[in-house]
């Protein structure tokens, strides 16, 4: 909203060339196009290589290639039902809870193969936090919220400076810092969601994953998210599902298109149509396919 | 809108309620079957303290059974035995019953034939005639286990027979933890016992307690089973251990309705106004413990 500059200024300090204008179809505010450089100089953080997800005999996302670049923010956007939090779930291995899950291809983090023998998903969840679509506090005090994540990491001390931390990088502190002894749900949906979002970088993960954070909130508390994730791109990595495309225009520095196949027997797989940095893949979307979703003809 | 109005409307229809005779109706028989239910137990209350007034004293809980001396027969060995049994059975069947809830809800797989023969049975126990555990009590932990007619033997029987409640209730007060609690804690790094421990048994703890008052109160009121286990019907003494022999209240209320003096049936309904009041006292622990937990999501 206000904060063009300041989010531009977020990013790493990589030279800033200003705002394009108002090219593209959908979105007046790629604020980022320039921010990106050339992807290869970017460090990789995940490394997606013809990943397919079953869920049982059912292939819910097909043949995916992608590469998520470190502090950066990812968008995953397409109409509903392609794939997006089931391949984001993968990021964290959060498709292991769901029975009949099975993943074929391969995820590396930072070159280390994410579904290896060794690997173990809890300490893949405390490297790579995540945030839902509905905000899910924990019904207990905002703190009590804050530490529970150092708390079952066995964290004892320090525990009040980390829940300050955390909400100040959260843009919550200044809220909350008078009632943290008051449940986390008498707070309005947004603060909540920013709760989860302090309840997330508490544990100081690498990654983020955000899938719709802002769906359930109105668009107020959506400006609020927003400008925090462009605070956050200091630390963190972040990957957003988001089927709103103004969002990740605006926020996000790379946007991968997502949509469902039907295959010849009548069954949609999920595919990556196109990945590219935000500003071009909204301005000069090189599928016919990314130029219908993004002009709004379809989906 | 604005335009000439629809032509099968009146032009300015009236908001006068319609006739509904089912509303009234369903109102009507459920508060009838709500009068029904407070009225029996109102009946129920009123004719045992009215028939046990002139045993409702000191006596009652000082004195122990006896059988010639109406006048200072008590139940004290009875009501002791009684505390014994349900506070012993509790300390069996709720963890028990609650760590088989926890399996069953969070690492076992429905999909898997055996997870789903082991609830179906689960299901079935529930309805097994308590009789039918006093046998198995007899049988396998008085005479197998050669644990004899004790206090032990009568509290892990009356949690073998309700400890199905206790699994049934413990599950559905689990399953009712919403998914994206349990999703928020693992995606903080933390354990599968971790997020039990922490988020799921402390929310399940309101309808587990339920499921607890339930079961308790089947235990305290049955006879059947302990009638076999041998609770003898006239112990002049306190149990000291849990290998004692003993006797609980149905139990002595039993024998003194079958005595032929009628001194003995006021004090058979003493003792009722007696069992009654440990079972309140005890639901509203449970009922206390239901509040303090209870959490809006
Ligand atoms: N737990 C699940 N079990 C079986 N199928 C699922 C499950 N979750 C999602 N799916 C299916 O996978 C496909 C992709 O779903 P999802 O990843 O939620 O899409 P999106 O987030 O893009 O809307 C859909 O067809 C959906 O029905
Ligand atoms: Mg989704």
């Amino acid at each position: 909203m206000t904060t063009t500059s300041s989010r531009l200024s977020t990013s790493q300090g990589v030279p800033v060339t200003g705002r394009p204008g108002g090219a593209g179809p959908v979105q007046p505010t790629v604020v980022n196009d320039a921010v990106e450089g050339p992807f290869d100089l970017v460090d990789t953080v995940f490394e997606v290589a013809d990943v397919s997800v079953f869920y049982g005999d059912y292939e819910a996302v097909r043949n995916v290639d992608m590469k998520i670049g470190k502090r950066r923010i990812t968008a995953m956007i397409g109409p509903s039902g392609c794939g997006k939090s089931t391949l984001l779930r993968c990021f964290n291995r959060m498709n292991d809870l769901i029975p009949g899950t099975r993943l074929g291809g391969k995820i590396t983090f930072h070159g280390e193969d994410l579904y290896g023998d060794h690997v173990d998903p809890i300490e893949v969840r405390r490297r790579i936090g995540m945030v839902f679509q509905k905000p899910n506090p924990f019904p207990k005090s905002i703190y009590d919220n804050i530490a529970y994540g150092p708390r079952v990491n066995g964290v004892k001390r320090g525990l009040d400076d980390l829940v300050e931390e955390a909400l100040v990088g959260a843009a919550l502190w200044d809220e909350v810092k008078d009632k943290l002894k008051q449940n986390a749900l008498a707070l309005s949906g947004g603060q909540q969601q920013r709760l989860c979002i302090a309840r997330t970088i508490a544990v100081k993960p690498e990654v983020i994953l955000m899938d719709e954070p802002c769906s359930a909130l109105d668009p107020i508390a959506t400006a609020k998210i927003e400008d925090l994730m462009q605070n956050l791109t200091r630390d963190y990595t972040i990957v957003i599902v988001t089927h709103n495309m103004q969002q990740a225009a605006r926020v996000s520095h790379r946007t991968a298109f997502f949509t469902a196949d039907v295959d010849r027997e009548g069954v949609r797989h999920g595919r990556l149509v196109e990945y590219d940095e935000t500003s071009k893949l909204f301005t000069t979307p090189s599928d016919e396919r990314t130029e219908a979703y993004i002009t709004g003809r379809f989906g | 809108m604005t335009t000439a109005p629809a032509r099968h409307r009146t032009e300015n229809p009236s908001l006068a309620g319609r006739f509904r005779p089912l509303e009234p109706l369903f109102k009507g028989m459920l508060l009838a079957s709500l009068a029904l239910a407070v009225l029996f137990l109102v009946v129920l209350l009123s004719y045992v303290v009215t028939e046990g007034w002139d045993r409702l004293d000191p006596r009652l809980w000082e004195n122990f059974p006896s059988k010639l001396y109406p006048e200072r027969a008590g139940a004290q060995s009875a009501i002791v035995g009684t505390i014994y049994v349900i506070a012993l059975t509790g300390a069996f069947c709720v963890p028990i019953g609650v760590m088989t809830a926890i399996y069953l809800e969070e690492y076992a797989d429905g999909s898997r034939w055996w997870n789903r023969m082991i609830e179906l049975n689960i299901q079935n126990l529930a309805g097994v005639p308590s009789i039918v555990y006093g046998i198995l009590g007899l049988g396998v932990i008085a005479r197998g286990l050669d644990l004899g007619r004790t206090l032990l033997t009568a509290s892990l029987t009356l949690s073998l027979l309700v400890l199905p409640v206790v699994i049934i209730a413990a599950r559905e007060a689990i399953r009712a933890v919403p998914g994206s609690i349990r999703q928020a804690s693992l995606a903080l790094g933390a354990t599968p016992w971790q997020t039990i421990a922490r988020q799921v048994l402390p929310a399940a703890v309101p309808g587990i307690a339920t499921g607890v008052i339930l079961a308790l109160s089947r235990a305290i009121g049955e006879a059947a089973p302990l009638l076999l286990l041998g609770a003898v019907t006239h112990i002049t003494f306190n149990p000291s251990g849990i290998t004692d022999s003993y006797t609980v209240l149905p139990i002595q209320i039993f024998n003194w309705t079958k005595q032929p003096e009628a001194e003995f049936h006021t004090l058979a309904s003493a003792a009722i106004v007696i069992l009654l009041f440990i079972l309140l006292a005890m639901n509203s622990v449970a009922i206390w413990v239901r509040n303090r937990y209870q959490k809006r999501w």
